[in-house]
C-alpha cells in the first residue's frame, strides 16, 4: 500500500457572516493527488468553504492545517503572516474562478496571463517562459497561435482554459475549483471536464472541487461531501455515497440524476 | 526674512518635516514615503514635489543648476531658478559641475556628478506599478513583499507584442536589489548614470506627494530578461553643434520642408564640446 502524503487536514470549521450560517462544523482530511467534490444545493454553503480553505476570508472558527513543506508538520493557515499566505496564493495554491473573468488580466495577453505565475518561480530568461506557457495552452487544448491575443476576445470556454493553465503554471500542490464549467454551454462544459480530469490525473495534483452537478462529481472525485444548510450531512468515497446513499438529502439528490 | 518671504520660501517646521522624510528616504533606497507636501505657487505637474525638495535642503552656500528637458534655458527651468534667486538669494549656474544642487526634469547631466552634489528630480508619477495595479493599497503590498511579477508581465507583453521592450523613458529600476523605482521621466538613456553615482539622488513628487531617494554609491538596475538585455538608445547621427556621438540627442525639424537635425539635449554639454 502507497502510504500517500496528507496536505490539508480541516477540524471543526465554521464561518457566520454576522448571524447568517456560511458553513458548520466542517472536518476532513485530503491526501497529495486526492480528488475532493464539494455537492449540495445553492446556498448550502459550498462556496463559503472554499473561500475559507483558500484564505479567502478568514473563518470564525475551526483549523486549517496546511502542508508547506513535506518534511515539517502541518501548518495552522489563521496563524501565517499575510506574506506568506499570500506566496501560497501564487504558488502552491491555484484558485479556479467560476467566471474567468475574475481570475484573468483581461489586458494582458494571453501568454501574458500564463506568465505571471511562470515569472514568480523564473524571470530571467523570456523564451524559457514563453516556451512554458505555449507548453501550457497546449496541454489545456488551447490554440497555440492565439499565445498573443487578449482574453476578452476568447469564448467563455477558451477563457476557463486559459484561467486553468494560468493557475497550473505553477505547479500548485492544490487547486480549488468553484462550478468551474458554471456559465458554459452543455457540450462546452463535457469538453472542458474531460480536459480537466485529464491535465489533474496526469499532474498528481489535489484537487477540491464545487459543483452541483452530481454526474461532474461522479466522473471526476474520490471523495464527496454532501452539504446541506452549512453542513456536511454525509462525506465518503464518491461510488460509495452516490451508489448507496446514506443520509435522506443525498437519496434526494441522486434520485434526481442516476436514474438518467 | 526677505520681504515676508522665510529663507526657500517653506517655513522652518515644513522644511524640518521634509528633510525628515528625505532623511528616511535614503534610510531606505527606493522607497517612496509620503510627505505632508504643501502648495507650492505653482500648478501640480511643474516641479512642486521638486521644489519643495530643494527648498527643505537647499543653503546659502549653495549654487543651483535647474534643467528641463536638459536644457538650462526652457521657461520652465529659468522661472524656477528665478524662483530660488528670488527667496534664498542664491547663485544660479549653467555649468554641471559648478553646481552643488541640480533640480531636473526628464535629464540627468551628460556629465558625470560628483558626492559634492544632489540631483533633485521632479517626478510626476512616482508608482511604477501604478498602470498595472490601480489600486493604492494593492501596490503597497506588492512593494512590501517584493511581489513583482507583474512588472515583468509589462516587459514580456511588450517583447511579444513589439518585438522588444519599447519603453524608452520611465523605465524602471531595481534600487539596492530590493524596490522597484521609477525615475521617470528621464529616458533610459541616462538610467545606467542612476547606477553607483557618487550624487545623492532625490526625487519629489508634488501631486502625490511622495519623496524617494537613491543614496550615493547605489545599485540601480533597468529590469530585463537575460535573452533581451536592457539597452539604451543610440543615434546614427551626431549633434548638428558639437559633433558629440555620445550623448542624448533630441530630434529637431529645421525647416517646412520636414528636414531634421540632431543636437545634444544637454546645452551646458553641448556648449563646454564646441570650445575644446
Ligand atoms: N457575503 C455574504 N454575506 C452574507 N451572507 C452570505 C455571503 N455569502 C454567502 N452568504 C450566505 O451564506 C450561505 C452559504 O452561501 P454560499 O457559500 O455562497 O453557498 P453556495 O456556494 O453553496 O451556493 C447562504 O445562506 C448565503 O446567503
Ligand atoms: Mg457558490
Ligand atoms: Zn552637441
Amino acid at each position: 500500500m502507497i502510504i500517500k502524503d496528507k496536505i490539508l487536514e480541516v477540524k471543526n470549521l465554521t464561518h457566520y457572516y454576522g448571524e447568517q450560517v456560511g458553513c458548520e462544523d466542517i472536518s476532513f482530511d485530503l491526501y497529495q493527488g486526492e480528488i475532493l467534490g464539494i455537492v449540495g444545493e445553492s446556498g448550502s454553503g459550498k462556496s463559503t468553504l472554499l473561500k475559507c480553505l483558500s484564505g479567502q476570508i478568514s473563518p470564525s472558527q475551526g483549523i486549517i492545517n496546511f502542508c508547506i513543506d513535506q518534511n515539517q508538520p502541518l501548518q495552522d493557515l489563521c496563524k501565517i503572516s499575510e506574506q506568506k499566505k499570500r506566496a501560497l496564493m501564487r504558488k502552491e495554491w491555484g484558485i479556479v474562478q467560476q467566471n474567468p473573468r475574475d481570475g484573468l488580466r483581461l489586458r494582458v495577453s494571453a501568454g501574458g496571463n500564463i506568465a505571471e505565475r511562470i515569472i514568480n518561480e523564473e524571470i530571467k530568461n523570456y523564451s524559457n517562459i514563453r516556451h512554458k506557457a505555449l507548453d501550457w495552452m497546449d496541454k489545456t487544448e488551447m490554440e497555440k497561435s492565439r499565445i498573443d491575443d487578449f482574453p476578452l476576445n476568447f469564448s467563455g470556454g477558451m477563457q476557463q482554459r486559459l484561467q486553468i493553465s494560468k493557475i497550473l503554471s505553477s505547479n500548485p500542490k492544490l487547486v480549488y475549483m468553484d462550478e468551474p464549467t458554471g456559465g458554459l454551454d452543455v457540450s462546452v462544459q463535457a469538453k472542458l471536464l474531460d480536459t480537466i480530469t485529464i491535465i489533474v490525473r496526469d499532474l498528481n495534483v489535489s484537487m477540491i472541487i464545487v459543483s452541483h452537478d452530481l454526474a461532474v462529481v461522479k466522473f471526476l472525485t474520490d471523495k464527496l461531501l454532501v452539504m446541506k444548510s452549512g453542513m456536511v450531512v454525509e462525506s465518503g468515497l464518491t461510488d460509495r455515497v452516490l451508489d448507496d446513499p446514506q443520509h435522506s438529502y443525498t437519496q434526494l439528490l441522486t434520485s434526481s440524476i442516476l436514474q438518467v | 526674512m526677505i520681504d515676508g518671504f522665510n529663507f526657500a520660501y517653506l517655513d522652518e517646521a515644513t522644511k524640518r518635516m521634509i528633510r525628515r522624510t528625505i532623511l528616511k528616504a535614503i534610510c531606505i533606497p527606493g522607497y517612496q514615503c509620503p510627505f505632508g507636501g504643501r502648495e507650492m505657487p505653482l500648478a501640480y505637474g511643474w516641479g512642486t514635489g521638486g521644489i519643495q525638495v530643494t527648498a527643505s535642503i537647499i543653503g546659502m552656500n549653495d549654487t543651483l543648476k535647474v534643467i528641463d528637458q536638459g536644457a538650462d534655458d526652457t521657461t520652465n527651468a529659468i522661472s524656477i531658478k528665478n524662483f530660488f534667486k528670488k527667496v534664498c538669494k542664491i547663485k544660479t549656474t549653467e555649468v554641471t559641475e559648478n553646481a552643488t544642487i541640480i533640480q531636473t526634469r526628464h535629464r540627468i547631466p551628460e556629465k558625470k556628478l560628483s558626492e559634492h552634489q544632489i540631483l533633485v528630480y521632479q517626478v510626476p508619477q512616482p508608482e511604477p506599478l501604478r498602470r498595472l495595479e490601480p489600486k493604492e493599497q494593492e501596490t503597497r503590498k506588492l512593494h512590501a513583499y517584493e511581489e513583482y511579477a507583474l512588472m515583468h508581465v509589462k516587459l514580456y507583453e511588450e517583447i511579444s507584442h513589439y518585438g522588444s521592450v519599447i519603453k524608452t523613458y520611465a523605465y524602471p529600476v531595481r534600487t539596492n536589489r530590493r524596490y522597484i523605482t521609477d525615475p521617470s521621466p528621464t529616458p533610459k538613456f541616462d538610467n545606467p548614470k542612476m547606477d553607483f553615482m557618487e550624487a545623492l539622488q532625490l526625487f519629489g513628487a508634488g501631486r502625490e506627494r511622495r519623496i524617494y531617494a537613491i543614496p550615493p554609491y547605489t545599485s540601480v538596475k533597468s529590469l530585463d530578461f537575460e535573452d533581451h538585455p536592457f539597452e539604451i538608445q543610440t543615434w546614427d547621427e551626431r549633434c548638428d553643434i558639437c559633433g558629440s556621438n555620445n550623448s542624448y540627442l533630441d530630434e529637431i525639424i529645421v525647416n517646412d520642408k520636414g528636414e531634421k537635425k540632431f543636437i545634444c539635449s544637454d546645452t551646458n554639454y553641448c556648449e563646454k564640446n564646441i570650445k575644446t
